[in-house]
């Protein structure tokens, strides 16, 4: 009976104009994204290319995450080039810098395509269920069949959910297909791998927007209440809450500001290389060597600081947004790919740790200087360090506001 | 008859279920994220001072010239006007090794946020149905059998609409302005109110343009579950996915070199090529003074102190020993001046592209309303584009004050210790010149806004036009 049902939905929803604009908007979202982002991606290839250190060079910089054509999140940090001295970091950033307006709006990635429209289209396919069902006078028909109110609600989801899932992988993977033929573009078997994840993750995240508006649906006896009420509660949990969290967050754990950390380094190694001259401006021999050691470990002393704050300052935030599914999203998508808040963390630490070593050669007068490497996390890792966390309760999520809304159902007045 | 259309209108909005949940959501989310807002600005504010009070304090036991270009570089302190909106001042700060990812991942919330994002979709969600949902109820048809002119109708539903938004909206703005005004922290000046007014005002604007659009697309529907699904169509694209292309759009169309080869190749012509071309002219340049001068024979291959020596005991050796060094500084004077022309050929042409490109990627992006309301408020309150530029004007002009100052002052000390190497000793600048950073008048920011507004009410009265036309063809049966 399912199965009837199911298939009934998708005939249905073939045949509507909703399903014909949604599509339309989809797959042409979907197709310029990485198109856009792909072309942005080659962009800081041909930078990396240039900036690629040579041999013994102090220079830690990676090549930019094939991923992040999907999955932008903090590629842009974490491609830069970091050159190393004795008196700290020197940072290069990449080629955007001139155009302002792209720090007013964020990147149009996959991942911002699906967690803004793909949740929109998602409540679209699910806000008017049970609600038009029953101003059409179609509920009450088919519930004077012998079929149980909770298979008619499985039917339901299950052919609407294939019909946006099919065409939203199909689509996607077309795209995704499209950009691996282009051969700037090096996609190894782990990035398909991640992108097969991200897709999934995405399908679950369109799952639960879809419960959300059957459940809603299954609360409102009329479609045009039930698309309100949904519509705010979409902008709340897409957009209110996880922006509005990062500065709650702030004010409870007190960071500096990344400003005042810049400021104290340039003020901790100016001061110490004063110290190599006498009053008279005369260079003191013999000194130098202390002084990296000095202008070292007051800076790392800064930094261990400025980490435990601004880690616990993450982790907050984080905990606070994930009440949003937007936000759950966002975080295991990024650290899927490669380009979350943890990943660019330890790349951090791995600069810091190099940087330590490099200032021990220039001590020891060791030429030339170890190259810069960095593994990205393995998949497994990432999964067991959060992102499980979160798609667990992305599918925990989906699953009770389907049981929800079948509870609805059960009380619903189909007259 | 167009005041009863309207009160007619504002008094179905009201009570409908609509309005409560809008009104709900908007006077819980402003207030809260003001609240939150005027908190973080206080924060700012004592980070702010904390690192003007290190800044001075190093200044006083550490100050030397050689170094000091490092540590007082000019700062924006935040504005007070952040209380509402952050545009620009997201502390992101990808030039220092700890940049902030949390601004990256999720952008702040503020006052433009909201109204760009669910001011627009609230103006669709009230009036998605204004012209065929009251078809479907057969309303439509009773009114117009009364005689009542269509234009008036249509007026009238827009004006209705929009007044019933502004309600919980100034509602929840008033809440705001006690949070901020009770801030014993917080100092808004008149300024700040008179650009808190021009807000306001886009505001309207940029919610009658909303609710013009969901009248146009209404009337050009015959059911409203259709017209629902176009207005969510349209609403996405002008205001999700047009800004955030734009740029990108503009890099396509406009491409400018990327900063880093142009900087690499910079360093190229200036350094590498420079030595280069600066042996070779002084070469050529000190050949001629060789050739003059037979004193000077075998002059190459004399060590520093064989010279110092020479010069001591022979004074014609002496005598054209300073014109080979005046021809040699003029070979590589040559080369610098020629190589640095060629590097600033190229950063001018970098600047001029990249200049076009931001225009382009402007120019596109104000055909979204969302990306005019923006441009406007981050303005208006000293949080956006304009305000960058104003900021590098006041660095740029501190700078040359400071520059003439740290001259007087080296003098100063090389006239009180002439064998001190001036840079590299401790100074006394208790009197230099500090950056202080003011606000640009608001006449000046109002000039400014004027193209987006200009675009929003254009908009506006163009899909007004459209709206009527559709309307006055639509069929009401």
């Amino acid at each position: 009976m399912i199965g009837t049902i199911a298939k009934k939905e998708i005939v249905n929803n073939l045949l509507s104009y909703k399903f014909f604009i949604v599509i339309l908007l989809a797959s042409v979202l979907i197709f310029t994204s990485l198109f856009v982002m792909a072309r942005d991606y080659k962009a800081r290839l041909a930078d990396y290319q240039i900036n690629k250190p040579a041999a013994g060079e102090a220079i830690a910089v990676l090549p930019p995450n094939p991923l992040s054509i999907l999955a932008k999140g903090l590629d842009e940090s974490m491609a830069r080039s970091i050159g190393i001295g004795v008196t700290g970091f020197d940072v290069q950033s990449g080629q955007k810098s001139g155009n302002v307006i792209y720090a007013f709006f964020p990147a149009p990635d996959f991942v911002y395509i699906v967690k803004l429209v793909m949740s929109l289209v998602a409540l679209l396919f699910g806000f008017d269920q049970i609600s038009r069902e029953k101003e059409d006078g179609t509920l009450k028909l088919a519930l004077s069949n012998s079929v149980s109110r909770s298979a008619l609600l499985a039917g339901k989801w299950l052919g609407n959910f294939f019909s946006l899932a099919v065409p939203f992988t199909i689509v996607t993977c077309l795209g995704i297909a499209l950009v691996g033929l282009d051969p700037a573009i090096r996609l190894s078997a782990g990035h398909l791998g991640r992108m097969a994840w991200l897709v999934a993750l995405s399908l679950v995240y369109i799952a639960l927007f879809l419960s959300l508006g059957f459940l809603v649906s299954a609360l409102t006896q009329r479609s045009a209440s039930s698309l309100v009420v949904l519509l705010l509660l979409w902008a709340g949990l897409v957009f209110v809450l996880p922006n509005l969290g990062t500065l709650a967050a702030r004010q409870i754990v007190k960071v500096p500001s990344t400003k005042a950390l810049s400021e104290k380094r340039q003020q901790i190694w100016t001061s110490e290389i004063l110290k190599t001259y006498t009053k008279e401006g005369k260079w003191r021999e013999g000194t130098w060597n202390d002084r990296i050691l000095a202008i070292n470990r007051e800076s790392n002393r800064l930094e261990e600081d400025y980490r435990r704050q601004a880690d616990r300052l993450v982790r907050l935030s984080k905990t606070i947004n994930r009440i949003s599914p937007a936000a759950g999203f966002v975080y295991a998508a990024t650290d899927i790919a490669g380009t979350g808040i943890g990943e660019d963390s330890r790349l951090k630490e791995d600069i810091i740790r190099h940087k330590n070593r490099i200032v021990d050669d220039i001590i020891g007068n060791k030429r030339p200087f170890p190259a810069f490497t960095y593994r990205y996390r393995s998949l497994g890792r990432v999964l067991a360090e959060g992102s499980l966390i979160d798609i667990a309760w992305l599918l925990a999520a989906a699953l009770i506001v389907f049981g929800v809304g079948a509870a609805a159902l059960r009380r619903y007045d189909v007259r | 008859m167009l005041s009863t259309i309207i009160g007619k209108e504002i008094h179905n909005q009201i009570l409908s279920f609509r309005f409560l949940v809008t009104a709900l959501l908007l006077i819980i989310v402003i207030p809260a994220t003001v609240l939150v807002l005027t908190n973080d600005y206080v924060r700012q504010l004592d980070d702010y001072s904390r690192r003007q009070v290190e800044v001075e304090r190093y200044l006083e036991r550490y100050a030397h010239f050689n170094r000091l270009g490092n540590i007082i570089e000019p700062s924006q302190p935040p504005v007070p006007l952040m209380t509402l909106v952050r545009g620009l001042s997201a502390d992101t700060g990808l030039d220092s090794f700890d940049n902030d990812p949390l601004p990256v991942v999720f952008p702040l919330l503020d006052l433009t946020f909201i109204v760009v994002i669910l001011f627009s979709l609230a103006g669709i969600v009230f009036s998605y149905d204004s012209v065929c949902g009251e078809r479907e109820d057969g309303t439509l048809k009773l009114m117009l059998a009364n005689g009542v002119p269509r234009a008036k109708i249509l007026l009238g539903k827009i004006v209705g609409g929009t007044a019933t938004l502004l309600i919980p909206f100034l509602i929840a703005t008033l809440l705001s302005l006690f949070i901020i005004l009770l801030n014993p922290r917080v100092a808004w000046k008149g300024a700040d109110f008179g650009a808190l007014a021009l807000i306001l005002l886009g505001t309207i604007v940029y919610l009658a343009l909303f609710a013009v659009l969901g009248t146009l697309i209404s009337a050009r529907h015959r059911s409203s579950a259709s017209s629902i699904m176009t207005s969510l169509f349209v609403w996405v694209v002008m205001v999700l996915v047009i800004p955030n292309l734009s740029p990108y759009a503009a890099s396509f169309f406009r491409p400018a070199p990327s900063q880093i080869k142009v900087n690499r190749e910079i360093f190229r012509l200036t350094q590498d090529e420079r030595d280069i071309l600066g042996n070779r002219l002084a070469k050529e340049k000190t050949a001629v003074v060789l050739k003059e001068y037979s004193v000077l024979a075998g002059v190459e291959r004399m060590s520093e102190e064989d010279v110092k020596a020479r010069i001591l005991k022979d004074a014609a050796f002496a005598a054209a020993y300073e014109l080979y060094g005046k021809a040699d500084q003029a070979g590589w004077d040559e080369a610098n001046a020629r190589q640095s022309a060629l590097a600033e050929v190229l950063q001018k042409d970098l600047e001029r592209r990249e200049k076009a490109q931001t225009k382009l990627a402007v120019g596109l992006s104000l055909a979204s309303p969302l990306a005019d309301f923006t441009y406007l408020a981050t303005d208006l309150t000293n949080t956006g584009m304009r305000n960058q530029s104003h900021f590098v004007d006041l660095s740029r002009r501190w700078g040359e004050t400071f520059g003439k100052y740290q001259d007087r002052r080296m003098e100063e000390m090389k006239k009180a210790n002439p064998t001190a190497d001036v840079w590299n000793i401790a100074a006394d600048v208790h009197d230099m010149p500090r950056f202080r950073y003011t606000e640009e008048p608001l006449a000046a920011r109002l000039k400014g806004v004027l193209a987006p507004l200009a675009v929003l009410l254009i908009m506006t009265l163009g899909l007004f036009v459209a709206a009527f036309v559709s309307f006055l063809r639509y069929d009401p049966r």
